[in-house]
């Protein structure tokens, strides 16, 4: 009930712009924004499990800063000097930091794409690239487990023999484990055939293939879509305006915080919970249903 | 109108001087019904595969074939993909996509049909096929017999005017073999899209079929309605006889004459008309059981599950095979029957009960221990076995006693296979090969799983020969399977495997007679009049012990 249940174009410009969006910019408050919202997404998406590797980064960042600081020597405000006499600075301070909160977030982020994105999904978008490819997509999706399933009927069928790569002595169990290997490639190449043949069978090679998907762009991705792009203007107005510039070296340079630069900051900060804030609203929504329903039953029980 | 009009059609593979079919006519009218029957090895999947463009063999050809009288090489490419629909034995072979939803698809997507036209046509193929349900399943988590319907339902979304079937249900159990065939028997009728099929569960497919062709050495020896080829098969002895149904081979078994009956049906009213009066030996004498002390295999309170959540497979399973048995095992789809024998051997070690093989009780079960007991499993999947290049260097993987596996080779009947590739052989032959290379680990115990899934008639009882020799031998057998024909024909006891556990276990034929429903043909047939005839051979005694009888009165 969330983002993933979004048409995959949606998805993929959304995370396009999000991730470019990480990357480009260097002022520290829009990178901390990016990564606040994806470590929210990411506890949303995942759970405890998206808790822990929030938790787990922090002191990464922070390691990461020091490590940066203590190597790179530029700009002219000196905090201190280290054990071998190098001054660390505050410029190289800041911007380790800020490199740091990009690593992390980038990290973030893409934790949440692959959880969005179905195999499925993936193969819409390469369909849209080109059908042929979707199939060959496709096809490998069916083959690579299909061939780590194979491995285990093999080796377990082996073991009714007593010849599986956990019987016998070491000498006998690498015996069989190369027995069992080359059969596998045996038979990848047999499904390879087999596959080319039904393929063909079916008209894979035929001209002008179609590819088809079980995705609908419907209202609902109209609006995400019209949302997001109000909030990608006001990103866009904010770059134009140098709001997202900032120079670390020599020293740091920044267009001073105005109400303006609070707007955009809010523009963005609402452009990385647009899935959030989705799936809260969508959950939302569900849970007054369910409370009508429970009242009414109440109400005739 | 003809859909399909060979002439002339010889065939032989490129590399080797023999003639695969030769000078083969064959004309199939649009809407019609044909079973191509033959023993596995008479050319008929690689004649199926002639009328499929894009899927025969490379070789000499000569002849002609006409689709729709025009020759089937002139035919548009689109044509030959959406007119001729094939589905492939192996239900895993013809898959391409890992969904469902994907794989109805794909044709329609080669063929170039825009959005609406596939969404239209897939929902259509999904509700007739009652796919629905698992449209946007993995293809990997369906069952052998959800995935031959999806074969069946991605070929039939191109709408294809003549569906070519190579046995088709030979990897499927009965229950899923039978469900296949009534929709292919409903798209017959109901589209009256041509079928053309090869199949070994005759029972099933001849009283529907139209015409039934019967190849033998790569020629068509008989070309009629069902009941006139069967009539000319016993008449003329042909082999080929002993795959009809029990009905057919009752009949003409018991000495009839003219057409016989094809459906248990029709063979009951047979009975009725010959015996109005209810005869005077209605049982087949029996041996009592004699239970021997002597058990190859006890398991007392097996259970097994595969995870700590998981549910439980087996819930309880006791049983007890003797020494020197043929012990059957049936029972439906999933209900546990091979991961008792899994159990056996350690692939699945059960985490309550004891099993004691050859009375010593197997503590650990450790499956390297077990085999050294002498217990060894044949899976249900022989190829799985198979790792090397050539069949006789997968009997040296077991040992190098020349002596040894030369009998194994007489026993098992493959000295002709030895220098082919484990792969390129007939199912029956793997299965053998199979056989022979478990053998050669001189198991006292031997488990087989399914052994007889996919053979003809004819591979059936060459196997039974083999077994019936090993029990000679002393070997004691233990086998699952499906094949409850089988099973009534060959087993010592026969055990009932339900829901976990083993619910009954007698012998053949107090086991079968007790069923009414999960029983033999002839059973089923005979209920009525006799009491224990389990095998048509039964029948036929009993039929002709009362004639006898009957005109001793007169």
């Amino acid at each position: 009930m969330g983002f993933e249940q979004c048409h995959p174009m949606v998805n993929l410009i959304y995370f396009f712009v999000v991730l470019a969006s990480t990357l480009i910019f260097d002022h520290p408050v829009y990178l901390a924004i990016s990564f606040i919202t994806a470590a929210l997404y990411c506890i949303k998406r995942r759970g405890i499990k998206g808790g822990i590797s929030v938790v787990l980064l922090i002191p990464c960042i922070i390691l990461f800063t020091l490590y940066y600081s203590s190597y790179n020597h530029f700009g002219i405000t000196v905090l201190r000097s280290n054990l071998i006499g190098n001054s660390i600075t505050l410029e190289s301070l800041v911007y380790g930091g800020c490199l740091g909160i990009r690593a992390a977030s980038v990290i973030l982020w893409m934790s949440s794409v692959y959880s969005v994105f179905s195999s499925d999904k993936v193969g819409y978008l390469f369909g849209r690239l080109s059908p042929r490819f979707a199939m060959v997509f496709a096809l490998l999706l069916r083959l690579f487990p299909r061939i780590g399933q194979e491995a285990v009927n093999i080796n377990n069928a082996r073991k009714g023999i007593g010849l599986s790569v956990s019987q016998g002595n070491i000498i006998a169990r690498t015996r069989n484990a190369i027995a069992i290997f080359s059969a596998l490639i045996t038979v990848t190449i047999e499904y390879f055939a087999v596959a080319a043949e039904s393929m063909r069978c079916r008209g894979a090679a035929l001209r002008g293939r179609t590819a088809y998907s079980i995705y609908r762009f419907d209202n609902r991705d109209r609006s995400f879509v019209l949302v997001m792009f109000v909030f990608i203007t006001s990103v866009m107005m904010a770059m134009i305006l140098s709001q997202t510039d900032i120079v670390y070296d020599p020293y740091i340079v920044f267009t001073p915080i105005s109400i303006m630069s609070v707007c955009f900051y809010a523009g963005y900060t609402l452009l990385c919970l647009m899935p959030l804030m989705l799936e809260l609203w969508t959950e939302y929504c569900f849970k007054q249903l369910q409370n009508r329903a429970s009242d009414r039953n109440g109400l005739y029980s | 109108m003809k859909q399909f009009e060979v002439q002339k059609l010889s065939f032989s593979y490129a590399d080797s001087n023999k003639i695969c079919f030769d000078s083969v006519d064959l004309s199939v009218d649009k809407g019609e019904y044909v079973v191509i029957l033959g023993r596995s090895g008479s050319a008929k999947t690689t004649f199926l595969r002639h009328l499929k463009p894009g899927l025969a063999p490379f070789g000499k050809l000569s002849g002609k074939i006409f689709f729709n009288s025009i020759p089937i090489n002139q035919l548009s490419e689109t044509d030959k993909v959406s007119k001729i629909g094939f589905v492939m034995q192996d239900p895993d072979d013809q898959i391409v996509t890992d969904k469902v939803w994907h794989e109805l698809a794909f044709g329609p997507e080669s063929l170039g049909w825009d959005q609406k036209e596939i969404r239209a046509a897939a929902a259509e193929m999904a509700s007739y096929f009652g796919i629905q349900n698992w449209f946007h399943r993995k293809v990997s988590s369906l069952s052998g017999g959800q995935k031959q319907l999806l074969n069946l339902a991605s070929v039939m979304i191109t709408k294809p005017e003549v569906l070519i079937l190579d046995e088709p249900t030979a990897q499927l159990d009965p229950i899923a073999a039978s469900d296949f065939l009534n929709t292919v028997r409903k798209i017959n009728i109901e589209l009256g899209t041509t079928i053309i099929i090869t199949e070994h569960r005759l029972e099933e497919i001849l009283p529907y079929a139209n015409r039934a062709v019967v190849m033998e050495n790569g020629r068509i020896i008989a070309d009629d309605t069902p009941k006139k080829v069967a009539e000319k098969l016993f008449s003329e002895k042909n082999p080929m006889a002993s795959a009809m149904p029990a009905p057919v081979r009752i009949f003409y078994g018991s000495g009839a004459e003219g057409i016989s009956p094809l459906t248990v049906r029709e063979g009951r009213e047979w009975l009725e008309r010959e015996f109005t009066v209810s005869p005077f030996v209605t049982a087949l004498h029996e041996e009592n059981l004699k239970d021997s002390n002597k058990k190859a295999l006890e398991i007392r309170e097996l259970w097994f599950r595969y995870d700590k959540d998981s549910p439980d497979i087996l819930r309880g399973v006791d049983l007890s095979v003797e020494e020197g048995t043929l012990h059957c095992i049936v029972g439906g789809n999933g209900t546990g029957k091979s991961t008792t024998l899994k159990a056996c051997v350690g692939i699945c070690p059960p985490y309550r009960g004891k099993i004691k093989i050859f009375g010593r009780k197997i503590s650990k079960f450790r499956s390297d221990k077990i085999i050294a007991k002498g217990v060894a499993l044949l899976c249900q999947n022989p190829k799985s076995i198979f790792t090397q290049k050539t069949v006789i260097e997968e009997l040296y993987e077991m040992t190098r006693d020349e002596e040894t596996i030369k009998n194994i080779i007489e026993l098992c009947d493959i000295s002709h296979i030895t220098d082919s590739h484990p792969y390129d052989i007939s199912g029956g032959e793997m299965q053998r090969v199979a056989l022979a290379k478990v053998l050669l680990r001189k198991p006292r115990l031997l488990l087989l799983d399914e052994p007889t899934k996919g053979m003809d008639s004819f591979f059936k009882e060459s196997f039974a020969d083999i077994v019936m020799k090993l029990k000679e031998s002393g070997v004691t057998v233990l086998m699952v399977s499906h094949d409850i024909e089988f099973c009534g024909r060959y087993a010592d006891k026969v055990s009932m495997f339900f829901d976990g556990s083993i619910i009954t276990t007698n012998t053949p034929k107090r086991f079968f007679a007790a069923n009414s429903f999960y029983t033999t043909t002839a059973n089923r047939m005979s209920r009525h009049i006799f009491n224990n005839a389990v095998t048509a051979e039964d029948v036929i005694e009993l039929y002709n012990r009362n004639r006898g009888s009957r005109n001793e009165e007169i």
